[in-house]
């Protein structure tokens, strides 16, 4: 008995050690971005690598701070961004709902359209999309924006989620409407928590997606004030003279700090399957 | 072994069960339920979508350059442009050499997204937190800001990764140029993209283990059932069509991926003989402002893509079908 | 239970509210009478007092019209710049580079303006001129110009025991062994300038009277190839090889020549005249910059110029009021308020005596064609010099190769 318990450990220790190694060898290149930002000048530019910031500064952070519009593109960012995963997340969900456990004879035409729209090169569609929404008073406007990105998120929510709940076994929800619950009972008692790894996971990716997304957000607005902040970040980078690497780096910490949180806020519902048993045979 | 009768009589009861299943979710009178589920999707995409679709399909006819943009109006050539794409050698060796290049980028990526999951699932909760947010930082970082410190990384003159090959004396990587050749080039920028799609791939499959039978898998292990049987009895199945999404998925987007190669190797060293199907695009089409035949590479790599991809998504979509 | 949907339809309700307060702040309509204006963001960090000032000037000659800068990135702004020409919505100035301007000209995306309007027109320089101009009329107005210069160490020249800096390039290939032999440090350029570095590299062309391409009864000749030019690829070639150390392959910007010489590891580079920027704390004091000199004493070597114009598109409903302010943003008070920020005027007799303004009374220019932006993404000439200092090609096969090359993306329809 004492033995099976040391071995166990020794596992889980085993396990542990990997995992950190895979985040210390994935995560370096971030740590170098955010030591960077921290790093004079000097120290960026120079021959020999230094792996700590030897003379750490603030400066760059407060460049970056104060590089016009900073706060107001980020509120921007989030307003899109929330906008979007929001009514992407529930319209994609009821769709993949229909492709999971309907039939219905256009069944095969939608499939075609979703997995259709994610091979499109984005590039070809710049131009008319725009000449679309000009036509519609759609371009450099926060909504013209969100409507574009949830056609780009939807394909893959759909796609995901549908995927998620084909692994939803059906005689849990059989067995629910056996005990007589209603059909809305089933959907919010059983399948809304079975689908919580899912539909967070997905929310996650279209997050991701959408605030880090740049050409639309650059073609389709033009007042600074209403720019997201990636159009923002790549001011660093557009002018013909320096790039100033350190405010750079302190600007794109800044801007991965929404992201983390909105993920460690929702990560515990990602392995709620795990812990709490899923499915009870 | 009883091991395998577990897991056997486990996929009996569900064959059972399907057939219940059926006549519960098409219990009649609500035929038209479906189409409402899906009609705000259709609308937001058809909405969106419609034209821009329908230009660019007309627009791969007609010879429409700069001058024909600002007239707003183009002349009609039938198939020229498409001919033209075809009969051009350059075409085919990048369809080549990105086909080669999406198959180690989408292997690699599945492969290490899948063993990281798995390792997600085994490590312990800090351990687990600290993995998933590492991977959800490395997820969230700008595109352009990735290449730029994998760019400093391998930097000829004073990146990290020749000073640290020289000092472990794996052998003399000073001021080597880790740009020299196509191969090495490419090879690089499968390392900067497989370490960005890693994290995607990791946590939706971990998502999708969530789902997996826990009892199931503990009475396997009590039977003494090998952690490989497990895993290809119990887990593949219930994470089969989310492993055959994300596949789907990777090669449509490593197949048309376009800022890392292009940032990463340059502007300045970008020529035909390292073009992927993307950059070919984008070189062809759009710097050159011939948007006739950038339209008509646009419809070809869509035929392409939809031909690479089939297989995974008619099992996806009979997976769907088969319960 | 009931509670969970409450919070759902809550959720919707407040995303419903977000959604329409998002449409609604962009609907409301931009003021009737402004005009809007793309300028690139050199001029957000480097002088906005002169955009304040000529907005200042336009909005007082018109009361009621505002202007709207929007500053963009030399990455992307033709490419939304080709999306307004097809939607609508662009601006009624903009500012392209002088490389950029002859194929939209060629395409009719400008409107042709009247340069005597225009401060100084008279006296405009040839390099910028010559690409606001196109088939006798101007649609495009210089607005300011760089130039190329080299930046040195005084100190390291002093040590090495350069009393006079040099006159010729032969002058300066004997300096450069004067410098190797007191700095014997790894990697370390008496001269940094990079293999594939174009913009030196034809200015040794143009020094020997040579060229890119010139239009012959409407076909352009490639003219690298021809004696002179050849001549002045391989007085390149020589140079390179005695005076830089740096990678033969790589271009201007990878790595940037000043973060060379902030590592101590050059003694002199040739670049734009900003390069002082960023020269490093430790060198900052100990750096200046003289005229790179030609090959014939008391010529200095002709200098690429670089620079910006301003046009209006076609597409803009403000036309007459774009050119007032244009006019307003390039007048001579304007340009000499450019000119105190270290930028290069637009015109001859605004020149000062600065380094970067002596070295553009000598310059050249590339071919004013309609696809010489084809030929620059190709890499044409890059390549070419990759080919020469590897050794891959002998100079003449390169250039002959190269200046075919030129001529067949030039020729196109």
């Amino acid at each position: 008995m004492n033995r099976r318990r040391r071995n166990r450990r020794m596992r889980q220790l085993g396990w542990n050690v990997l995992g950190l190694a895979v985040f210390v060898v994935m995560v370096f290149p971030v740590y170098w971005m955010i030591a960077t930002a921290f790093k004079t000048n000097d120290d960026i530019v120079s021959l020999t690598p230094s792996w700590i910031p030897l003379n750490p500064t603030l400066q760059h952070f407060r460049d970056a701070i104060n590089k016009p519009f900073f706060w107001r593109d980020v509120l921007n960012s989030l307003i899109v961004v929330s906008v979007t995963v929001g009514i992407s997340i529930v319209i994609a969900f009821m769709a993949a709902i229909a492709l999971a456990r309907y039939r219905f004879s256009l069944r095969e035409v939608f499939v075609v359209l979703v997995i259709g729209i994610q091979m499109l090169p984005q590039a070809g569609l710049i131009i008319p999309l725009y000449v679309v929404l000009a036509r519609y008073h759609q371009v450099n406007a926060l909504s013209g924006l969100i409507i574009t990105y949830m056609t780009f998120v939807l394909p893959f929510c759909v796609w995901t989620l549908r995927g998620f709940l084909i692994g939803i076994p059906k005689d849990l929800e059989e067995a629910a409407m056996v005990d007589g619950s209603t059909r809305l009972g089933v959907f919010v008692k059983i399948l809304l928590p079975l689908m919580g790894p899912g539909l967070v996971a997905t929310s996650v990716f279209a997050f991701i997606t959408t605030w880090n997304e740049y050409i639309f957000a650059r073609v389709l607005l033009n007042d600074q004030a209403k720019q997201t902040v990636t159009v923002w970040l790549s001011y660093f980078l557009g002018t013909s003279r320096n790039t100033d690497w350190g405010a750079l780096m302190a600007a794109s910490t800044l801007t991965a700090i929404p992201v983390v949180l909105f993920f460690i806020a929702v990560q515990r519902r990602i392995a709620f399957g795990l812990t709490a048993g899923a499915v009870r045979g | 072994m009883r091991g395998t009768s577990t897991t056997a009589a486990a996929a009996e009861t569900t064959l059972h069960r399907s057939r219940r299943q059926r006549r519960f979710w098409n219990r009649s009178g609500r035929l038209a339920v479906p189409y409402l589920l899906v009609v705000p999707v259709v609308v937001v995409i058809g909405l969106v979508l419609g034209y821009p679709l329908y230009w660019l399909a007309r627009l791969s006819t007609q010879k429409y350059g700069l001058f024909e943009l600002i007239q707003h109006h183009g002349t009609s050539v039938g198939f020229a442009n498409y001919s033209s794409v075809l009969h051009d050698q350059i075409f085919w060796h990048t369809l080549l050499r990105t086909v080669i290049f999406t198959v180690a980028n989408v292997a690699l990526t599945m492969v290490l997204g899948l063993l990281i999951a798995l390792l997600l699932v085994r490590v312990s909760t800090v351990v687990r937190l600290l993995l998933s947010s590492g991977l959800v930082l490395v997820w969230s970082m700008p595109v352009v800001v990735a290449v730029q410190i994998f760019y400093w990384m391998t930097n000829f003159q004073n990146g990290v990764v020749n000073y640290v090959l020289t000092e472990l004396h794996i052998g003399n990587y000073d001021q080597h140029d880790w740009y020299a050749t196509t191969f090495s080039q490419l090879s690089l920028v499968t390392v900067l993209i497989v370490w960005g799609a890693i994290p995607f791939v990791a946590i939706t499959l971990f998502a999708g283990l969530a789902q997996v039978p826990h009892d199931l898998v503990e009475a396997a292990e009590v039977d003494g059932a090998r952690p490989w049987a497990i895993f290809r009895d119990i887990t593949i199945p219930v994470i089969r069509p989310i492993l055959l999404i994300l596949t789907s998925l990777s090669i449509i987007w490593d197949f048309g991926v376009f800022t890392q190669p292009y940032l990463l190797i340059g502007q300045a060293k970008i020529t035909p003989g390292n073009y992927l199907m993307s950059i070919y695009l984008f070189e062809e089409g759009y710097f050159k402002t011939d948007f006739g035949r950038g339209a008509a590479i646009s419809i070809l790599m869509l035929l392409i893509v939809a031909v690479l991809s089939v297989v995974y998504v008619r099992r996806m979509v009979r997976i769907g079908t088969a319960q | 239970m009931k509670r969970r949907i409450i919070v759902a339809l809550g959720l919707v309700a407040v995303l419903a509210v977000a959604l329409a307060a998002a449409t609604s702040a962009a609907t409301k309509k931009t003021a009737a009478n402004s005009i809007t204006v793309w300028l690139q963001t050199d001029a957000q960090s480097g002088w906005p007092d002169v955009v304040a000032a000529a907005n200042q000037q336009f909005q007082s000659a018109h009361p009621g019209w505002t202007v709207n800068i929007q500053y963009q990135s030399w990455t992307d702004h033709l490419q939304k710049f080709d999306a307004t020409l097809a939607g609508g919505g662009g601006p009624d100035v903009i500012e392209m580079g002088n490389t950029e301007t002859t194929k939209y000209m060629a395409s009719g995306a400008f409107a042709p303006l009247d340069k005597t309007q225009f401060d100084n027109y008279a006296n405009w320089l040839p390099g910028l001129a010559a690409s606001g101009r196109y088939g006798g009329k101007t649609y495009a107005v210089p607005y300011y110009a760089g130039s190329r210069v080299v930046t040195y160490r005084k100190d390291l020249f002093a040590k090495a025991g350069i009393k006079k800096l040099p006159a010729t390039t032969a002058q300066y290939m004997a300096d450069a062994q004067k410098l190797l032999a007191k700095n014997k440090q790894k990697g370390f350029s008496p001269v940094y300038i990079a293999g594939e570095d174009w913009y030196v590299a034809m200015g040794f062309v143009f020094d020997y009277g040579g060229g890119i391409a010139t239009e012959v009864s409407g076909k352009w000749k490639g003219l690298l190839a021809s004696p002179q030019s050849i001549a002045g690829l391989t007085a390149f070639k020589n140079f390179f090889l005695a005076a830089s150390r740096a990678s033969k392959t790589t271009i201007e910007t990878n790595p940037n020549p000043y973060n060379v010489y902030a590592e101590g590891l050059a003694a002199s580079m040739v670049g734009p005249s900003w390069f002082t920027c960023c020269v490093g704390k430790k060198y900052t004091a100990s750096t200046a910059q003289f005229v790179m000199p030609g090959h014939i004493a008391g010529k200095t070597m002709p200098g690429f110029l670089g620079g910006s114009d301003l046009a209006v598109p076609v597409t803009s409903s403000n036309k007459a009021l774009a050119t007032e302010w244009i006019k307003d943003f390039t007048d001579t008070a304007s340009e000499k308020a450019l000119q105190a920020k270290g930028n290069i005027p637009n015109a001859t007799n605004l020149l000062g005596n600065s380094v970067n303004e002596r070295a553009a009374a000598r310059s050249w220019f590339v071919p004013t064609a309609k696809h010489w932006v084809d030929v620059e993404n190709g890499n044409i000439l890059r390549n070419m010099l990759g080919q020469i200092l590897t050794g891959k090609l002998t100079v003449k096969q390169a250039a002959q190769s190269a200046s075919d090359n030129v001529a067949s993306v030039l020729n196109q329809p």
